[in-house]
């Protein structure tokens, strides 16, 4: 929001922002040059998704482009009807495209007849346990379900023997339905400790298309992404002009434009097959904005107008290495689990090749309604190597009070040796994030002191009462102070 | 028997802290000049800055801390964004608490919490079945996802306390397992 009102500021666009009863004094609100209010509301359905409020809403204030984000309507081909048929400019490609892409299945119907490497597996949805049974006994064990309309992890269940095959279709399908309200699920071979490789492509509404490399997004639980760079360590030029090329492929024949994602797995013999694509701007663009130089942002909202694209794939320069952590509220400690509260205080460092993307501030507070993450890291320097230290000093310097965030989590990625070699895939957090994440030896031996200095503390604070009386001597006025002052 | 009041600071300037894996940390002199932890002297400060941080400066560096939590003599403290919890005790406190640690049985069951609410929406086990760990023993529904528990050590299943659609909150235990 605060990252769409800074570059509609410097092109000249007014922009409007949606007030929510959720969050009446969002920090966004004071970038926006117009506040819209729909904080009186309180019905069930939250007010960023209450599609008929919001047309109205731009109807009265004569609105002439909405930009979804990159939450649920940004993925919605109902909104993005909804603009069209009001002529309001949904910044995004057709409603069309975001349907066909949505649904897994036509997607890799159109990959497949583009010449995209796909996995084996069902072709469309699956009908019954017995047919994914008959199919998984062809492609071979593993094999993954996943939800025609799903996203995020839900829906996807991995089956290793036949004999869970029943159980796990029924999972899948039941967790489908739950999460959208769409029970089909197809099955494909499960490929074992891959690469998540992603590329950004634009296309803009005269048929251009060019892909601005790819990003790494290996770092994942449970199918979040926590950290992404770009480039990949994984891909030499050959094989970055080949998937690139697909990823364009697939966007033209789908009729694409705006900016979207087209996501790959790559396995450990290098070889790709396509996954999905994202019809929405994600939350890691910035690494690739670092590294292109361009503001895709911008470059949305001049397609979005009707314009050409002002640049072609030679033109595409990728410069350096670029990382992105996640500062997340969650407790890593205890299954990465949110943390709730209130935010005493943040600070974090500032620098030009420092990029940090949040809306948060001084007694922000964390609620339950929105996603967790407070604030994107991204850290740009020539090499892979430098951008790890430099981020590793960042994340040094990023003091919050109050919450658990997963700051020590990517510190401690960042530590690891087979990150820092490149050699990590999708299991990486799993295999190798078991352990705590602390530091060294010492920092518990620190910990343990200020515990101990507090209780200490305590005692002294009661005893010098009566040593005053008796001896008319004091303890330090600094003890006492300090125990006063709640830490 | 009468202490002499010196003798009273002495002794309750020592202090234990116990970490949650019982790693111990006696720490003498917290306040003085001379601290040593473990027998160590040490160089430690406490520092507020001018934005309300806290901090220890040890070796240079800087450590971001937090007490985040305490009752009585237990702590929970945040250090770097991680945090550690402490149960401070007095020599005399802590050597009683070994003596009885020392006479109780080492535990051979393993109980299997909730750890979160929610419901159950299958149970893949049965009373009386060998598991291995990190076996799949139970789905629970939680914010839409179906989350797997895993059996947490290899043993035989001795008790199962909930059924299939049971609505458990946090912590509840739904299994228990004898150890093997």
């Amino acid at each position: 929001m605060i990252r769409i009102c800074q570059t509609a500021k410097k092109m000249g666009i007014k922009t409007y922002g949606i007030k929510t009863s959720k969050e009446p004094k969002a920090y966004y609100l004071e970038f926006v040059d117009a506040i819209i209010d729909f904080s009186d509301t309180s019905d069930e359905i939250p007010e960023f998704l209450d599609v008929e409020r919001i047309i109205k809403a731009a109807r009265d204030h004569k609105i002439q482009a909405i930009h979804p984000g990159y939450g649920f309507l940004a993925e919605s081909p109902y909104f993005a009807q909804r603009c069209e048929d009001e002529k309001i400019i949904f910044v995004g490609p057709s409603a069309d495209v975001i349907y066909k892409m949505g649904n897994k299945t036509i997607a890799k119907r159109i990959a497949n007849r583009s010449q995209i490497p796909l996995l084996r597996g069902s072709q469309g949805n699956l009908k019954s346990a017995d047919e994914a049974k008959y199919i998984a006994g062809r492609i071979g064990y593993p094999v993954i379900f996943k939800a025609a309309a799903g996203g995020g992890g839900r829906g996807m269940r991995i089956v290793e023997k036949p004999s869970y095959i029943e159980k796990m279709f029924k999972l899948a399908s039941t967790e489908a339905q739950k999460a959208f309200s769409d029970s089909s699920v197809f099955l494909e071979k499960y490929v074992r400790n891959p690469k998540h490789i992603e590329f950004q492509i634009l296309g803009d509404k005269h048929g251009n298309y060019v892909h601005l490399g790819e990003r790494e997004c290996s770092v994942q639980r449970k199918h979040q992404k926590l950290i992404e760079e770009s480039p990949s360590s994984a891909l030499d030029d050959r094989l970055r002009v080949k998937m690139g090329q697909d990823a364009i492929n697939i966007a033209k024949a789908a009729g694409y434009f705006s900016a979207g994602t087209v996501e790959f797995l790559l396995d450990a013999d290098k070889k790709y097959y396509f996954m999905e694509m994202n019809t929405r701007i994600q939350v890691e663009h910035g690494v690739t904005e670092m590294v292109t130089g361009l503001d895709l942002i911008e470059l949305q909202l001049r397609i979005a107008q009707g314009e050409k694209l002002p640049f072609s794939q030679s033109d595409v320069k990728l410069n350096g290495w670029a990382l992105e952590c996640r500062i997340n509220a969650e407790d890593v400690q205890s299954g990465f689990t949110p943390y709730l509260g209130i935010i005493d205080k943040i600070q974090y460092p500032r620098s030009k090749n420092i990029r940090i993307d949040t809306g948060i501030t001084d007694m922000s507070v964390v609620t339950p309604f929105f996603d967790s993450m407070l604030a994107k890291l991204i850290v740009h320097a020539e090499n892979r190597e430098k951008v790890i230290s430099h981020t590793m000093n960042a994340l040094n310097k990023f003091w919050i009070k109050g919450i658990k965030t997963t700051i020590p989590f990517c510190k401690a990625v960042l530590r690891n040796r087979k990150f820092r070699n490149g050699d990590f895939t999708t299991s990486f957090v799993d295999e190798e994030m078991k352990k705590l994440y602390h530091e060294e030896e010492r920092d518990e031996m620190l910990a343990a002191y200020l515990a101990t200095f507090d209780y200490a503390a305590g005692i002294e604070t009661d005893r010098s009462m009566y040593i005053d009386f008796e001896q008319g001597k004091n303890i330090s006025p600094w003890v006492l102070n300090k125990r006063l002052r709640s830490l | 028997m009468i202490l002499s009041r010196k003798k009273i600071k002495e002794a309750e300037t020592e202090y234990i802290a116990v970490s949650e894996h019982d790693k111990k940390y006696a720490i003498r002199n917290p306040f003085g000049e001379e601290i040593t932890i473990n027998h160590r002297k040490v160089d430690i400060k406490i520092l507020d800055d001018d934005r309300g941080f806290t901090y220890i400066l040890y070796k240079r560096k800087k450590y971001l801390v937090e007490i985040v939590e305490k009752s009585q003599n237990k702590y929970t403290i945040l250090l770097n964004g991680v945090s550690y919890k402490f149960t401070i005790e007095t020599p005399i406190s802590y050597k009683r608490k070994k003596y009885l640690q020392k006479n109780k049985l080492k535990s051979k069951v393993e109980l299997v919490g909730a750890p979160m609410p929610g419901k159950i929406v299958d149970i893949l086990v049965e009373a009386g079945a060998k598991v291995k760990e990190g076996e799949a023993l139970i789905i629970l529904e939680a914010m839409k996802m179906q989350n797997e528990i895993l059996s947490p050590a290899k043993g035989v299943i001795k008790k199962l306390f909930v059924n299939q659609g049971d609505i458990v909150n946090k912590e509840d235990v739904l299994i228990e397992i004898e150890k093997k």
